[in-house]
């Protein structure tokens, strides 16, 4: 052979073991997990270890993690829980990656997602499932909450597991802020006046804002129920394009730029550079004023618009070689124990997924007296303005439109 | 017979070695990079299509991301070169000695994103030059210190990259200046009537810059590629040109990931190409 040809032979076998052409021996262990009774689950679960990736954004969600749910997993169940840093698309893109090089055992074995991640790993058939209805404790998750038995619009249909529930806040600075806007037009007329005090990121957060707006022009919430349309987004999206471009000019920056994540934003608002941040979770502000991260006179609102409330949920990658370990972890961060440690405001503040009042024993009584947050609206008060997610394509389109209509102009 | 000699092998180990580590790897990723872009490989591929391509190349936001790479490339290794050189010809002697001689080594030490974020908090709006300022009476408010950081001309951008550069470039000039015995070239044109500004300009600058060539083309290719950087201290539009790539792989839209290869490929074409252009010119004149 040739010298060329030798390179050509090599680079092609190289990119032919790239992009997965190669023997796909398609490992599909997992799926005989389902099959099995729980006894025999927890059963093969013992002693493995299970690799779980999660947003590690949040010292007090590490700590939870860290110092509860892993020693008390490997103490009673014999499960190595081992956390890796990585959220949303990070973890589609290794997903993707394994998938495409045709690996039939993930590196992951267990993904904390959201509605977006869950929409694109079901695009490219990354999960397992159904799966969740094996775990004994799933049968204390409040089903009938259409706010945790759909995601993002979407039946979860068994292939991720509801973790926790939550509310978006806005989050103000009272020191500088009276009384918060809470209508639409309140907002425009008081970041007028306000020039360079108020904006919002371009990723989860930031979005998530921006659908609620745009669901307070469609009409409110039920007004983008279903699946995704484009007429209506084509209606809706037009008004909130004008309205933003009325707004653009007194954000922070006069909106020629926004900030890249909501942990930016967040450091502004510590900064006092602007009096506005806001949250995917509600009790955030409680946190972070714990954490000595937001001024002491940091609180949290929801405006009369609403604003959206979403769960977060567990999901096992299709091809996992941990599954039975997964589930066996999952079910104990399912268990009433585990839930109502995770809502305590001292420890993370997040919302049950249980259904509380069905739970048995001294569990009802003990979450009705969970201490309240200070610093934020109760779930209560929330719960009446809250907004269900739309369909994943109304981000998709508002992520790409906004670059186009607002950032890019 | 004597060019047979002469002649390398062409499959020594030690080549064959270093052929598998750097070009087949290349090779192998610009190809699944090609095939990706082009709808042939991925899990959601649709089958052969030059829509991604059209769709790239078809945006201004792609151009102006490449210009504005370009840009913020050329700025501050310009500035990093003109600081540089202003350390090695005039206060060679401050610093080339003493315990300065040490701490020009520490900026090397940073890695990019910790000189971004230093940036950051010093040059932000509420940053610690802003409240400086203010504390000493030369702002009425925080919020009249000039857009540093987030900005539309990447100003933080060019510092940050500019800091890094300098002290690399200081050394670096400042090796040559004694390997190239520069200071007898100077001793000799000023003996024979240069002025020290004749000196630096005539011989000195020239001389470095040629000799430095290649260094400094393989380091604006670096700054054309950074990413952390322009990450954390970029505006969202113009991004440079390695942000809008993740941005493409990595949001939400995951048709949007072939976009992402063709942009990479671009990119890489344009650097492959041009780079050794660049330094086979630089080369050539830096021999004669």
């Amino acid at each position: 052979m040739k010298r060329w040809q030798w390179i050509s032979a090599i680079s092609f076998l190289a990119v032919m073991a790239l992009s997965g052409c190669g023997p796909d021996s398609g490992g599909q262990s997992s799926d005989t997990v389902l099959a099995l009774p729980w006894d025999s689950i927890e059963a093969r679960a013992r002693g493995t270890t299970v690799n779980m990736m999660m947003w590690s954004g949040d010292p007090l969600i590490n700590a939870y993690m860290r110092d509860y749910v892993a020693p008390v997993v490997a103490d009673r169940y014999g499960v190595t829980l081992d956390i890796a840093s990585g959220q949303g698309n990070y973890i589609v893109q290794t997903l993707m990656a394994e998938l495409q090089a045709g690996k039939t055992q993930s590196d992951l074995d267990l993904l904390w997602i959201n509605g977006e991640t869950f929409y694109q790993l079901r695009q490219i058939d990354g999960l397992l499932g159904p799966w969740t209805d094996r775990l004994p404790n799933a049968a204390w998750i409040d089903w009938e909450n259409p706010f945790i038995a759909r995601d993002f619009q979407q039946p979860v249909d068994g292939f991720e597991c509801p973790w926790g529930n939550v509310q978006m806040a806005l989050i103000y600075n009272s020191e500088k802020v009276a009384d918060p806007p809470r209508t639409r037009e309140a907002l425009l007329a008081f970041v007028q006046a306000h020039p360079g005090k108020f904006t919002f990121d371009t990723q989860f957060t930031g979005l998530t804002f921006l659908k609620a707006l745009l669901m307070d022009i469609a009409g409110g919430a039920e007004a983008l129920a279903g699946p995704f349309d484009e007429e209506k987004y084509a209606r809706y999206s037009t008004v909130l394009w004008d309205y933003l471009r009325q707004l653009q000019p007194y954000l922070w920056k006069e909106g020629k730029t926004f900030p890249e994540a909501v942990a930016p934003l967040h450091q502004l608002f510590a900064n006092g550079e602007v009096w506005f941040t806001m949250s995917n979770n509600d009790c955030e502000v409680d946190n972070k004023i714990r954490q000595g991260v937001f001024p002491p006179t940091a609180r949290a609102y929801v405006p009369a618009f609403g604003t959206i409330q979403n769960s977060h949920y567990l999901g096992i990658p299709r091809h996992s070689g941990q599954a039975a370990g997964a589930m066996v972890v999952v079910n104990f961060m399912l268990s009433p124990e585990a839930q109502y440690r995770k809502q305590d405001p001292a420890v993370w503040g997040d919302g049950t997924v249980l259904d509380v009042p069905r739970l048995e024993g001294e569990w009802p009584a003990k979450f009705a007296a969970l201490p309240i947050r200070q610093y934020g609206p109760s779930r209560e008060e929330m719960q009446a303005r809250a907004l269900p997610e739309p369909a994943p394509e109304y981000m998709i389109r508002l992520a790409a439109d906004f670059r186009r209509e607002i950032i890019e102009q | 017979m004597f060019k047979r000699n002469r002649t390398p092998r062409p499959w020594s180990p030690g080549l064959l070695v270093l052929f598998l580590l750097t070009a087949v790897p290349l090779v192998a990723g610009l190809g699944y990079a090609l095939l990706y872009s082009l709808g042939l490989v991925g899990l959601l591929r649709e089958g052969f299509t030059l829509q991604h391509w059209g769709a790239v190349l078809g945006s201004m936001v792609f151009w102006k991301s490449l210009t504005f790479s370009i840009y913020l490339a050329t700025a501050s290794m310009a500035l990093a070169i003109m600081l540089a050189l202003q350390l090695v010809l005039r206060w060679r002697d401050t610093w080339q000695s003493g315990w300065l001689s040490y701490g020009i080594y520490l900026p090397l030490t940073f890695p990019a994103m910790v000189v971004a974020f230093l940036v950051f908090q010093w040059f932000t709006g509420a940053g610690w030059f802003a409240r400086l300022a203010y504390h000493v009476g030369l702002l009425q408010d925080v919020d009249q210190f000039p857009a540093m950081v987030n900005d539309p001309w990447g100003l933080g951008i060019l510092l940050a990259h500019a800091a890094m550069a300098t002290p690399f470039f200081a050394i670096f000039f400042g090796q040559l200046y004694a390997a190239e015995g520069l200071a007898n070239y100077a001793q000799l044109a000023a003996s024979l009537g240069a002025s020290e500004r004749q000196v630096r300009r005539r011989i000195l600058i020239p001389v470095l810059l040629r000799r430095a060539s290649p260094t400094l083309i393989l380091y604006f290719v670096f700054v054309l590629g950074s990413y952390e950087i322009p990450l954390l201290l970029g505006s969202q539009s113009p991004q440079m040109i390695s942000v809008l790539a993740i941005r493409k792989l990595q949001r939400f839209n995951l048709q949007d990931i072939p976009q992402a290869y063709v942009i990479c490929l671009v990119y890489a074409a344009l650097v492959l190409v041009v780079t050794p252009m660049l330094l086979r010119r630089f080369r050539m004149k830096a021999h004669e």
